[in-house]
């Protein structure tokens, strides 16, 4: 059953990233080309992430699309700071990779004496030059003070001292192993998948309820630590709308690898509507298998962890309210079909070890009710 | 070793056995005036630029008399200053990490 | 064990004779640093298996071939086997066992019955860390094991008790070791080896032993806190309390990044030894060399932050942070292009030992070049916990040290055996090692930058991981193919293997001057040095142009021809079972943990006084070349290691103080009268030791005595104040894990009280050794002396507390 569930989640998954994933290199570069310097360092950004975005290629044998939590496909603009940085550095150290292993090419083709080890004659001339020493002293010195100094321009401006104007605030809360969204003044309350319009600073303000998590959307820039008793925070202008992969990035327990979620980058109109949806109530379940499905929901176990607005008020595990307008759950590891979440109900140990969801023991067409019932909160 | 040079290390053991008491008398005073000073409320707000003043001399006492840094090769000098050092940093950058951590910077 | 060569006198070699029992009970460097050899290349064949089966995990996407549980018992037991039970002692305890005293013209190092203690320690600190897989419950929060994980709330079981209380028993060993090599090389130098002249391994070891010292004592006081927080009901990092889980990444960060060092140092220092000898020119920029191996040492104390740029501790000490980071590239730099600067127009002998050093330098580059960047804060977001991280660190850790380690293995197996290794098998092992590391590593760097995270034991096909992923799997294998290699090469090559002389490379360091394998005394008369590469110049004399160096005058104390090697003991093994007996009673064992203490106890007052009973003393407690005492360098490099102890406790009270969700603080609750009462006698009672000591070195035992019993009594009213002062505070409702003053204070406090304990124990055993033949041995007044030290120490310990903790008690917050 659960593998049946776990491979209908697979395909499906697949076929969301095909529609939703941008090319990963199609905007990595700066537009910026001022000068005869920054064209050159342009021209060195485009050969490096070139051969960057041509191995993994290689490699995998597919198109660069495969791969939807790339870093190197940034999508807001914390992501094009960082990676502004990040190909630098990679210039920088290919240049000193390839010297350090032209001189060991040429050492090896000139000095080595293989053919003669066995007859030891004088010892070869030595002698030692201050101005080698200086010079590779001093050369190291002078890359990293080029490397240095544009990364730490871009620590001191992706933490400004104030946030910046009209952001929208999300309060996060890190659960093993779940994801928890909060929208502070707009009473939305929603678990593993975030909605954020495109071009609006999101400020995330991360919490956990529990161990240290930590909060990664490579498409969006970089990850921050989510530490119980202290509020971290993240905050990014999204640039592109589409859905981006987040991760747990920080070992938290058993289930640390299904521990994902999703951030849906929407146009300002689309926000609008799923806000709208989201602050209204549940849809009423009046009538068929979801009305029955309701009656199961309130005379079971679930109640007492979950909150559904007008219905139950849990808060252990995620808020139902809008369960069924959420394409994946259990962390963003299943996609929301009626037969994944049967299988979760049913034994939700066997898809997510450690899950703290017990089984609850319903079965036939109970089961199915309370399915019908949660997938019909749109 | 010739009986000049004994009666010599036996001078100098005797000037030293009145340092050490004199150290004693130091530190006997400097720990009363730190107790003196803790009591006083109009230097409270000093009070911990000056206790550490105070108790780091207390402990250099300590350190270059009887434990004979002063008098002994600087090996040992080598071996634990830099370890010190190492404890004074730590103690420093770590609280301030951390103060600023609870503050949030 | 191995076949001796003929052409050696059998009975001289430290190999010879002896069953089981002369194995236990050995004190010879030489045999402790096989000891060492051995359970290092068991570990490092448990720990590969490990990392085997989490590559067959991850060869697919949603595998099931190991359970989470099981996944996450594997890659924390591989980190902590690989850092704990391979890497670090393959270096302090193998190859810097072995290899240091011969290159400084030493007989043994400074303590040799430390030195066999560290090792039991050491392996009953293993044994500990790995003996929950017998019920499957191994450690199974991450080698870093960061806090609050770690708290029971969170990992009720067993495991992470055994990992706690592992690696504080093995740490000990660790530290043991560091203080007793370091004295080692500070204290037993042939006469004429300046620290100028010193081989540039034993100037890395150096280096590392001081790390080791320095390091060490953080990490100890975190695993302290974690014990205390799973065993006594204190919340050292619990939210719940006002406390935070980041205090356990400070300490464990401030060990663990010089730890990077103390694993890649050893590294340095065998390649600096393999590259002078296979390209026979002598290293390139010496002093160069010796001053940035100091400096990475003292800079690798400076950065440990940056593990931690993702925790959000704000723009400045990111960036104070990055560019302590930055500054190790330069000094390392230095040696890399020094090292290339050493083979630039030698005559390369392509033998396997420089094969290894030369995959070395590049992989080591590559490791360093990635390091660079994550040491950038936006970078490192992208990077950290992601499985470029893991590629970078396996490019440093074994790229880097473990092919510098198998050089070593190649350069040093000769001396060690006898015998040489196969050529050819080493060849081959050479290659496929190569290939299968970076088919397993390399690949990583892209599934980071593909956003695959670190620690998973799943991930989705859907990820764009799967490929890659297998053909990481694919190169593990390779890897594990060519480590079978070695083992057959050992195997093949240690009854029979070619007769290797005493100096097969053509060699120029003092330990190729001697046989192989050694004798149990190393060198029948101590070498005189007069000049870097002394016995390279033995071999082809001066330069023309070069005068030699006059020899430099020894100390009075100088060899006397007669060698006299100190008799085995079987002490340092019970003395080890009765610290680990102790610290493993903290599973709810009392019994256990008090017959521990008893027996650390007897075994140390036993041998404290063996080599009396013996009838002699150890013929090189004074150094030749420096004219100090063993024991007194040993007892300054224990109280550097304690300073940092007892730092980490000082400022885990000022972190804390003021936090407090509610009861006592230091202002409502410190009586002051009593305290002031005790500080003056503590104070007083460096007096009277100082006096004591004057009386133990003019020989004059009454006066001696007197002062003695004053000291003593002094320390021990100090001790009552303390358990009367705490038993109030007991009554009045603090207890241990009351708030966060509460458990801070009566750590700190508490640990200050048990040094003065032990401290009143030493004297004790003093008085009682005053009554034997003992007062009439030469040295007497150096252990009154040291014990003075320690005195002393703990007394200025008290100083700083005193005014911390009592007079800046109204003090609100840090």
């Amino acid at each position: 059953m659960a593998s049946h569930a776990a491979a209908s989640g697979r395909k499906g998954w697949r076929m969301s990233f095909c529609l939703s994933n941008p090319l990963p290199c199609a905007r990595a570069l700066s537009p910026r080309g001022r000068s005869m310097v920054n064209n050159l360092k342009s021209y060195l950004r485009r050969a490096e992430f070139a051969a960057l975005v041509a191995m993994p290629v290689l490699l995998a044998g597919c198109n660069p699309a495969d791969f939807p939590a790339s870093t190197f496909a940034p999508r807001s603009d914390l992501g094009h700071w960082v990676q502004g940085v990040y190909l630098e550095t990679i210039v920088w150290d290919s240049l000193i990779l390839a010297l350090i292993c032209g001189l060991i090419f040429l050492l090896l083709t000139r000095y080595s004496t293989r053919a003669r080890e066995d007859q030891p004659g004088p010892p070869p001339p030595h002698g030692e030059s201050i101005e080698l020493e200086i010079a590779w002293t001093a050369g190291p010195a002078l890359i990293l003070l080029f490397i240095a100094v544009p990364s730490l321009r871009i620590v001191f401006r992706s933490q400004p001292a104030t946030p910046p104007p009209h952001s929208l605030i999300i309060n996060v809360t890190a659960h093993q192993w779940w994801w928890q969204f909060d929208y502070p003044g707009l009473g939305v309350e929603t678990a593993d998948e975030v909605h954020i319009p495109v071009g609006r600073p999101a400020r995330f303000l991360l919490n956990s309820a529990d161990v240290i998590h930590s909060f990664w959307v490579p498409g969006m820039g970089g990850k921050r630590d989510v530490i119980p008793g202290h509020v971290n925070e993240l905050t990014f202008t999204p640039d592109t709308p589409g859905e981006y992969i987040g991760e747990c990035a920080e070992f938290c327990g058993l289930s640390h690898a299904n521990m994902k979620f999703r951030i849906f980058v929407q146009t300002p109109v689309d926000y609008a509507n799923w806000l709208a949806n989201q602050t209204s109530g549940p849809r009423n379940a009046n009538q068929g298998a979801a009305a029955a499905g309701e009656h199961v929901f309130l005379t079971s176990a679930c109640t007492t962890c979950h909150a559904i607005k007008g219905v139950s008020s849990g808060y252990i595990g995620p808020n139902l309210t809008h369960f069924g307008s959420r394409t994946t759950f259990a962390g963003s590891i299943y996609v929301n079909t009626p037969a994944n979440v049967a299988a979760w109900i049913e034994d939700p140990e066997a898809l997510k070890p450690g899950a703290q969801m017990p089984p609850l023991g319903l079965r036939g067409k109970e089961l199915d009710q309370l399915v019908a019932y949660l997938e019909s909160l749109k | 070793m010739s009986p000049q040079e004994h009666t010599a290390e036996a001078g100098d053991h005797d000037s030293r056995t009145f340092a050490y008491l004199v150290v004693a008398g130091i530190l006997a005073f400097l720990t009363a005036f730190e107790v003196w000073v803790s009591y006083v409320h109009a230097l409270q707000p000093v009070l911990v630029p000056l206790l550490v003043v105070l108790s780091g001399a207390k402990f250099a006492l300590v350190v270059l008399f009887y434990m004979h840094l002063h008098y002994d090769s600087w090996a040992f000098s080598g071996i634990f200053l830099p370890g010190l050092a190492l404890a004074a940093s730590v103690v420093i950058v770590l609280v301030g990490l951390m103060v600023r951590f609870f503050a949030g910077f | 064990m191995v076949a001796l060569p003929k052409h050696i006198e059998a009975e001289e070699s430290y190999l010879h004779g002896g069953g089981i029992l002369s194995w236990l009970t050995t004190i010879d460097h030489k045999r402790i640093a096989v000891l060492y050899g051995v359970t290092v290349l068991f570990f490092f064949l448990a720990g590969g298996i490990e990392a085997l089966l989490m590559r067959i995990q991850l060869a697919r996407p949603d595998n099931t071939f190991l359970s989470a549980y099981l996944y996450n018992e594997m890659f924390t037991m591989h980190g902590t086997t690989m850092i704990f039970l391979v890497v670090m002692p393959a270096g302090l305890g193998f190859f810097a066992n072995f290899v240091v005293p011969l290159q400084i013209g030493a007989r043994d190092v400074a303590f040799p019955r430390l030195n066999a203690l560290s090792y039991w320690i050491f392996l009953f600190g293993a044994i500990v860390l790995n003996v929950g897989w017998l019920y499957n419950m191994a450690p199974d929060a991450g080698w870093f094991g960061y806090a609050n994980l770690t708290e029971s709330y969170y990992s009720p079981g067993l495991n992470i008790n055994l990992w706690t209380l592992g690696l504080l028993i093995s740490g000990v060993g660790s530290v043991l070791a560091g203080i007793n090599l370091l004295t080692t090389v500070i204290n037993m130098r042939a006469p004429g080896m300046t620290f100028m002249r010193l081989p540039l391994f034993v100037w890395s070891m150096m280096v590392m032993f001081v790390l080791i010292l320095v390091a060490f004592p953080p990490l100890t006081v975190g695993l302290i806190f974690l014990a205390m927080d799973r065993f006594f009901g204190t919340h050292f990092y619990r939210v719940v309390a006002g406390a935070t889980p980041l205090l356990w990444q400070h300490l464990f960060w401030l060990f663990g990044h010089p730890e990077v060092y103390i694993m890649a140092l050893p590294a340095f220092g065998i390649i600096s030894e393999i590259t002078p000898t296979f390209s026979r020119k002598p290293l390139y920029g010496y002093p160069a060399m010796a001053y940035s191996t100091a400096l990475i040492g003292f800079l690798s104390y400076g950065v440990w932050a940056h593990h931690m740029f993702a925790v959000g501790m704000g723009p400045a000490a990111d960036s104070a942070f990055a560019l302590t980071s930055m500054l190790i590239a330069i000094p390392t730099g230095i040696k890399i292009f020094s090292w290339i600067a050493t083979m630039w127009g030698g005559d390369l002998k392509m033998k396997t030992p420089l094969m290894y050093a030369i995959a070395f330098v590049i992989q080591f580059t590559m490791g360093g070049l990635s390091g660079i960047m994550h040491a950038q804060p936006p970078v490192d977001l992208q990077q950290t916990d992601s499985y470029f991280v893991v590629a970078h660190f396996h490019y440093v850790l074994f790229g880097g040290t473990a092919f510098a380690l198998l050089g070593g293995l190649y350069y040093w197996w000769p001396k060690i055996t006898g015998r040489l290794l196969n050529e050819k098998l080493g060849r081959l092992q050479f290659w496929t090692m190569v290939v299968g590391f970076n088919l397993t590593f390399f690949p990583m760097h892209l599934l980071g930058a593909e956003g695959m995270p670190r620690r998973i034991y799943r991930f989705s096909p859907h990820m764009g991981w799967d490929s890659v992923n297998l053909l990481c799997t694919i190169g593990a294998f390779i890897m594990a193919a060519s480590v079978a290699i070695l083992l057959i090469n050992i195997l093949l090559t240690m009854r029979d293997g070619e007769l290797a002389g005493p100096d097969p490379w053509d060699g120029r360091g003092l330990e190729w001057k001697i046989p192989s394998p050694p004798p149990a005394y190393n060198f029948s008369t101590i070498p005189i040095v007069r000049s870097r590469d002394q016995f390279w110049h033995d071999k082809y004399g001066y330069e023309s142009g070069v005068v030699p160096p006059a020899p430099l005058p020894a100390h009075e104390n100088e060899d006397s021809g007669h060698i006299h090697m100190p008799a085995p003991s079987i002490y340092p093994l019970l003395l080890a079972l009765g610290i680990t007996m102790a610290v493993v009673g903290m599973l709810d064992w009392l019994r256990v943990a008090l017959c521990g203490a008893a027996l650390t106890l007897f075994c140390a007052i036993a041998m404290a006084f063996e080599y009396r009973e013996a009838g002699s003393e150890n013929p090189e407690a004074v150094g030749i070349f420096t004219g100090l005492d063993n024991r007194k360098v040993g007892v300054w490099s224990f109280i550097a290691s304690e300073s940092l102890f007892f730092a980490s406790l000082i400022a885990t009270y000022l972190v804390y103080k003021g936090r407090d969700l509610g009861g006592p603080t230091a202002e409502t609750i410190l009586e002051m009268p009593l305290v002031i009462g005790t500080t003056f006698i503590l104070l007083m009672s460096s007096v009277t030791m100082v006096l004591a000591q004057e009386g133990y070195r003019r020989g004059d035992r009454t006066w001696g005595l007197r002062w003695l019993f004053l000291t003593i009594f002094f320390g021990s009213v100090f001790l009552a104040g303390q358990v009367f002062e705490f038993h109030t505070f007991y009554t009045e409702g603090m207890s241990l894990g009351t708030n966060l003053f509460s458990q801070t204070f009566y750590t700190m406090v508490g640990f200050h009280g048990a040094h003065v304990a032990i401290g009143v124990i030493i004297l004790l055993s003093l008085v009682g050794a005053s009554f034997t033949d003992w007062f009439k041995e030469r040295h007497r007044d150096i252990a009154v002396e040291c014990a003075a030290l320690y005195w002393h120490f703990v007394d200025i310990v008290w100083i700083v507390i005193f005014s911390i903790v009592y007079l800046m008690r109204s003090i609100a917050k840090a």
